[in-house]
């Protein structure tokens, strides 16, 4: 689905709508219209405008259960609050595509568990992520636990958050982060 | 979080004009006409092209980006680059992941995602060997061999011919399949067919080997590619906690039960993280081991006992029997594949008697169903192995009865003695097989008389109504075809039954039965990724072990694969549970994938023993008449390439070459293997060295500081710059070990890491600026004189002060960005609150809030300053000096202090010169070490305000005892103290724009080799549970206060010499506050 066609043919598909497009974008944007059929045309020759909210991204199924569905989107929206664009929403599985490099999953990563977006995983940001994966399972303590815990493995710099560097350093170390880190529409 | 948000968003602005610079450097590249720099630009933009993925754009920035890109490239590259993108894009959209209804994956996780990737990747090794053989065996055969019924071995026996179409002749693969291109039997034994003259046989036997090369390669080449992936194995850090929670995950998966079960096993890892491991190793042999061990190994002998037992019985049924009923043809594989599927399910049984850890039992498990597919395989092919060499004794009589019979039918009149010769000529070729007893019986029989002829055609006849076409390489493949049809018919039936009518019976039975049947006993089917792919491993190693003797295994193994798929996918979405116990996917990629190899290479044996050990089949295949099937080979190499090449080649072969390659293999091996342990070795050393670099770089600093404390101060007043110097030398003797930070990024990256240093580097950079009387130079250099001055006055105070100052400084951040105006005031009340007197104080204070603005901007505009290195180095070393010998300090301070008039007066005539920075820079260490010590102790925020107050004592104490010297200072080292909080709070604010300001992602990953330099010393305070260590940094901390205190004496001593202008001075300040916010040269003409 996700390879560099996908750019291509939907850079295609701003620029001539007429011209052949290749099969994984139709897919993509059939989806895509899938969602939100009152608001997504078939016709871009204007190039307009369209987002569909995140209220009905996070409802397809390849999210639906994701915890972390309303982060993911609202990280590859382009305004920051979960309104995704026919691009937006191209690039959001073009990164989480399986053939996509370490490297960018680890930066879309980093931004998703920064949950107020001030560039570090702070000990709040990994509180919420913790509960969010365990759906509140675990006590207070034990996620202040975990947070410390996670916190002085990860953390080189010692400023008791985690910058992107410690999180890459410790996630290119994760044996399954590839694997795990993938959606496949 | 309100300046880090604010700082984010600026950087992120600053990024973004920047990368809107680079695309209008794009565009005026572009225009350029100069060959060289249009050859340069493609390339870049090929760069960008291939790298656009990589980049962490929006979709809107890449596409245009990406549109410019390809639009330069077309324009200067001419046609050749579109035709190979539309090559592309067709290889795209015929490439093998589209073919796949893979969705199921979306469904259960990358667990079960693993068993269909498994399953594609060996779905296309298929192919390939389809390929190969399809195209260099099959089809050669059937379009330029000889056509159906043309030779002996391509014609139906007449006596079968009657029963060649019937429906279980062609189910147990005789009659018409067994003389066709399926197997060995049917290929001709011309050496060159066709008017091309392709030579089959060699063709043959040089894709028999091929198979099993390529797929060696195939899966070697995997198989490093996989370890090269997983970075895991190459270090012995571990994250555990940290890859619990980002890495637990499983972002594919998309139905609420694998959803939910999936967060419980995540909050159960979590839970009991030691547990599971302790309970392994505490009792690794439960009590009821022997005796499920004994089971298992019960179970596998009687297994590899039946599998013997059916062949052999089979064989002698055919030998008895001459029709056989369509069990019977079927058993051996009807058998083997029974076991195949009842044997694991027995063994789970088993494995839930034995109390193993759940992960421990998942292994044994799997190492018991593989030993148990290997049995059978093993033990079929050597029952089937058995069988040949049975079955080639009979061939050998039989084929000399029967030239004997043709010699007999042929001519009436043939003398005995020619029938002799015949005979005897026959044995010869047949030497090794033909006993020397036949050879006996067949010369009494021919010297003796037409009876024992008789005796003769009676054998030949039983042997004819058994095996009148006996191709023994036909009868293998026949039988691994077979193997493979039965095990597809059960794979399905398993599939149907257990899963489906299984599934259906739970789900509309559980309401008029008496218990739960969904979560009780039936329950729905579990997948078990596990014993799917090892199934697929056993259905692997049976294609490789049968491929030589059917070409179009494969092929038929293609097509299993596809309906495997299809029906697997579809199992799964309908009528299965996830497994429970998920095998890790990515650990256990290699485990497969080395499971596979040692199937191949177990396969591959028995396929290499036959040819080695037996002979071929006289009358059918295409080494028909030969040796040994590798003879072609030679054969070919004596006949059909020059007399050189085949001398060549008897060299080469002979032990003369052999040996010593032999030889040379084995050096090579040790030699590599030798290489890769000093690799490790080393590979061990650096990480130790990285470890200890600290400790080094610190016992250097303080060679280094000793040094500098015994030079003369005359000398260091006089000339600085060569003290200077010594201090680069010796700074860079210890860069020199550590080869990380060789790069210039790296460089800059630190300073601006660390913000404390980002004084001195403006400072250094003022000093290389002076001689040059820029602007620029000039306005920095106050800004940095300014420092020390004002710094060192902030000391810890009550816990009152304390919190108040924090209050304030929590809204300074900011007002530094939206309106400083607006935060003057309460800096104002706040420090007129604390101390109402001390001027000096205040006009610090706000001189700060009007500094830290300009401070930012220095790392940019000092990016390139080569000396900042050096300098922040410098800035290191009295920390060190600190950590390490606190009393060391105390003697060192006076000196400072000393030094301190005459630097001052030198800069009243230049206001912007810093020649004293030896001094100069030494203050600002202490003050960094201050810093420095206040993060170590806030990485723990709640030991904060512990730390805090631990700092507190020792503080006074130190003001009680340096008051007799300066016992005029008491009052204001008192008020200083009160802000010390206030300094590195806005410290820290300082710094933090050097962090965001480097946006770019390479120079964040330059940053991430730097920071393993700073985990040493943050790993005191990170065990922060204990006490002991906690107190030792605290010491540290009192002992810079200490110093910190003294300083601020001697300062506040020679700033009340001339504060005369104590109020005067407060008031300009206010004024400069408020006017010159971003320039404050004039502030420190006020301050002075």
């Amino acid at each position: 689905v996700c390879r560099e066609t996908t750019v291509e043919s939907s850079m295609k598909r701003d620029n001539k709508p007429n011209c052949p497009v290749l099969v994984p974008s139709v897919i993509l944007h059939s989806r895509y219209r899938e969602l939100a059929p009152h608001l997504v045309p078939l016709d871009y020759t204007n190039n307009p405008d369209i987002r569909v909210p995140l209220a009905l991204i996070v409802a397809m199924p390849e999210l639906k259960e994701n915890p972390f569905r309303d982060r993911i989107v609202e990280t590859f929206s382009e305004d920051g609050h979960g309104n995704l664009s026919f691009n937006d929403f191209v690039d959001m599985f073009s990164a989480l595509c399986e053939t996509s490099p370490r490297e960018l999953k680890t930066i879309y990563a980093f931004k998703i568990y920064d949950f107020n977006r001030d560039s570090f995983i702070c000990k709040e940001d990994l509180r919420k992520t913790l509960n969010k994966l365990t759906k509140g399972d675990l006590t207070p303590e034990e996620v202040t636990l975990v947070c410390d815990k996670s916190i002085e493995e990860a953390d080189l710099d010692g400023d008791s958050k985690l910058s992107f560097s410690d999180f890459e350093n410790m996630i290119s170390k994760a044996p399954d982060f590839l694997s795990n880190f993938h959606v496949r529409i | 979080m309100w300046t880090d948000r604010a700082l984010f968003l600026l950087c992120r602005c600053v990024s973004s004009c920047s990368s809107s610079d680079d695309e209008d450097k794009q565009d005026e590249r572009v225009d350029s006409n100069d060959p060289e720099e249009m050859f340069q630009n493609i390339q870049y933009q090929k760069e960008i092209i291939a790298n656009i993925r990589t980049r962490p754009w929006p979709m809107r920035r890449k596409l245009k980006v990406l549109k410019q890109a390809r639009e330069i490239v077309l324009r200067y590259e001419g046609r050749l680059t579109r035709t190979r993108g539309y090559q592309t894009a067709g290889a795209d959209v015929f490439s093998l992941s589209q073919m796949f209804p893979l969705s199921c994956r979306g469904h259960f996780g990358s667990g079960v995602a693993s068993y269909f990737i498994f399953l594609r990747w060996l779905f296309g090794i298929n192919i390939v060997l389809t390929i190969m053989t399809g195209a260099f065996i099959v089809l050669p055969e059937l379009l330029a061999g000889a056509p159906f019924g043309t030779t002996r071995s391509k014609t139906i026996p007449k006596e079968h011919l009657a029963s060649a179409q019937d429906l279980d002749t062609i189910w147990s693969l005789g009659g018409y399949l067994q003389y066709s291109v399926l197997f060995y039997g049917y290929y001709g034994r011309l050496r060159k067919i066709g008017s091309a003259g392709y030579r089959l046989p060699l063709a043959y036997f040089l894709v028999g080997m091929a198979v099993f090369a390529y797929s060696f390669i195939i899966l070697l080449r995997k198989m490093a590619k996989n370890s090269r992936l997983s970075l895991a194995s190459a270090s012995d850090e571990n994250f555990t906690f940290c890859w619990r929670v980002f890495c637990a995950w499983d972002y594919l998966i998309g139905n609420p039960e694998a959803a939910e079960s999936k967060g419980a096993a995540i909050v159960n890892n979590i839970r009991v993280r030691d547990t599971h491991t302790a309970h392994s190793l505490d009792c690794p042999y439960p009590v009821t081991l022997p005796y499920t061990n004994i089971l298992v190994l019960l179970s596998l002998a009687g297994s590899i006992y039946i599998i013997y037992f059916v062949v052999d019985r089979s064989q002698k049924l055919e030998q008895e029997k001459p029709e056989l009923t369509l069990w019977e043809k079927n058993e051996v594989s009807v058998v083997v594949s029974l076991i195949t599927m009842i044997a694991p399910s027995a063994f789970e049984l088993v494995a839930q008697l034995e109390m193993y850890h759940p992960r421990t039992s998942l292994r044994f498990q799997l190492a018991r169903v593989l030993v148990l597919y290997l049995g059978n395989l093993y033990s079929l092919i050597i029952a089937l192995l058995d069988k040949v060499n049975s079955m080639s004794s009979a061939v050998s009589n039989w084929s000399d009865s029967s030239s004997f019979l043709a010699t007999i039918s042929q001519p009436e009149v043939d003398s005995f003695s020619t029938l002799v010769s015949d005979i005897s000529v026959s044995e010869h070729h047949n030497s090794t097989i033909a006993t020397i007893a036949t050879v006996l019986d067949v010369r009494n029989s021919s010297v003796s008389s037409s009876g024992s002829i008789f005796n003769q055609t009676a054998l030949f006849e039983k042997n004819t109504r058994s095996q009148q076409d006996p191709c023994w390489e036909t009868y293998v493949g026949q039988e691994m075809l077979k193997l493979s049809i039965i095990d597809m018919i059960f794979t399905v039936a398993s599939i149907l039954l257990i899963d489906f009518i299984r599934g259906l019976v739970v789900r509309y039975l559980s309401d008029c039965c008496c218990w739960d049947l969904e979560s009780k006993f039936p329950e729905y089917g579990e997948f078990k990724i596990a014993e799917n792919v090892l199934h697929l491993i056993y259905n692997q190693g049976m294609i490789w072990m049968g491929a030589f003797f059917s070409p179009c295994l494969p092929a038929f193994n293609v097509l299993k694969l596809i309906g495997l798929m299809y029906l697997r996918s579809w199992a799964v979405l309908t009528c299965n549970v996830p497994h429970q116990q998920v095998f890790r996917a990515s650990r256990s990629n290699n485990f497969y994938l080395a499971m596979l190899l040692f199937m191949l290479f177990l396969c591959m044996l028995p396929t290499i023993f036959a040819i080695v050990r037996y002979r071929p089949s006289q009358h059918c295949g295409p080494f028909s008449g030969q040796e040994k099937i590798y003879d072609i080979i030679s054969e070919t190499v004596a006949s059909d390439f020059p007399l050189w090449f085949s001398k060549v080649m008897s060299y080469v072969t002979s032990p003369v070459v052999v040996l010593p390659a032999l030889l040379l293999l084995f050096m090579l091996i040790y030699y590599l293997q030798a290489i890769a342990r000093s690799l490790k070795f080393t590979n061990n050393q650096l990480r130790m060295q990285l470890q200890t670099e600290r400790t080094e770089d610190k016992k250097k600093v303080f060679q280094m500081a000793a040094a500098r404390l015994q030079a003369p101060e005359a000398a260091v007043d006089k000339k600085p710059d060569e003290q200077e110097s010594d201090i680069t030398s010796q700074e860079a003797s210890i860069h020199t070990p550590s080869p990380r930070r060789n790069g210039s990024v790296t460089n800059f990256n630190s300073p601006v890491r660390r913000g404390n240093s980002i004084r001195t580097i403006t400072q250094s950079a003022s000093r290389a600026d002076l001689n040059r009387g820029r602007g620029a130079g000039s306005v920095r250099s106050p800004t940095v004189t300014i420092l020390p001055k004002h710094r060192p006055e902030h000391v810890p105070n009550s816990g009152t002060c304390r919190s108040k100052s924090y209050h304030h400084m929590a809204y300074s951040p900011p007002a530094r960005y939206s309106d400083k105006i607006h935060s003057d005031p309460l800096y104002r009340k706040t420090i007129r609150s604390i101390h109402p007197v001390e001027a000096a104080g205040i006009i610090t204070a706000q001189s700060y809030g009007g500094r830290r603005g300009p401070t930012t901007r220095y790392v940019i505009v000092n990016e390139h300053d080569p000396r900042k290195k050096l300098l922040r180095s410098a800035t290191r070393i009295p920390r060190h000096y600190l950590m390490e010998e606190p009393a060391e300090i105390l003697e060192l301070y006076p000196r400072n202090f000393k030094r301190y008039p005459p630097r001052t007066a030198h800069r009243q005539p230049h206001p912007h010169r810093p020649q004293p920075s030896q001094p100069h820079l030494s203050e600002e260490e202490e003050e960094e070490d201050k810093g420095k010590g206040r993060r170590r102790m806030s990485l723990g925020k709640t030991h904060r305000p512990r730390s805090l107050s631990d700092l507190h004592q020792p503080a006074h104490f130190y003001i009680g005892d340096r008051g007799e010297s300066h016992a005029s200072m008491a009052k204001d080292s008192h008020t200083a103290q009160g802000r010390y909080s206030l300094l590195v709070r806005s410290r820290r604010h300082i710094h933090s724009p050097g962090r965001h300001c480097q946006s770019p992602a390479r120079t964040r990953h330059m940053e991430a080799y730097v920071k393993p330099k700073t985990r040493p010393k943050l790993e005191t305070p990170l065990t922060e549970s204990d006490s002991a260590s906690l107190a030792s940094s605290s010491d540290q901390q009192n002992s810079s206060t200490d110093q910190y205190i003294q300083v601020i004496h001697n300062k506040e001593h020679y700033l009340k010499s001339d504060a005369r202008q104590g109020k005067l001075a407060k008031k300009k300040s206010k004024t400069s506050f408020d006017l010159n916010v971003t320039e404050s040269n004039d502030l420190v003409c006020s301050n002075v």
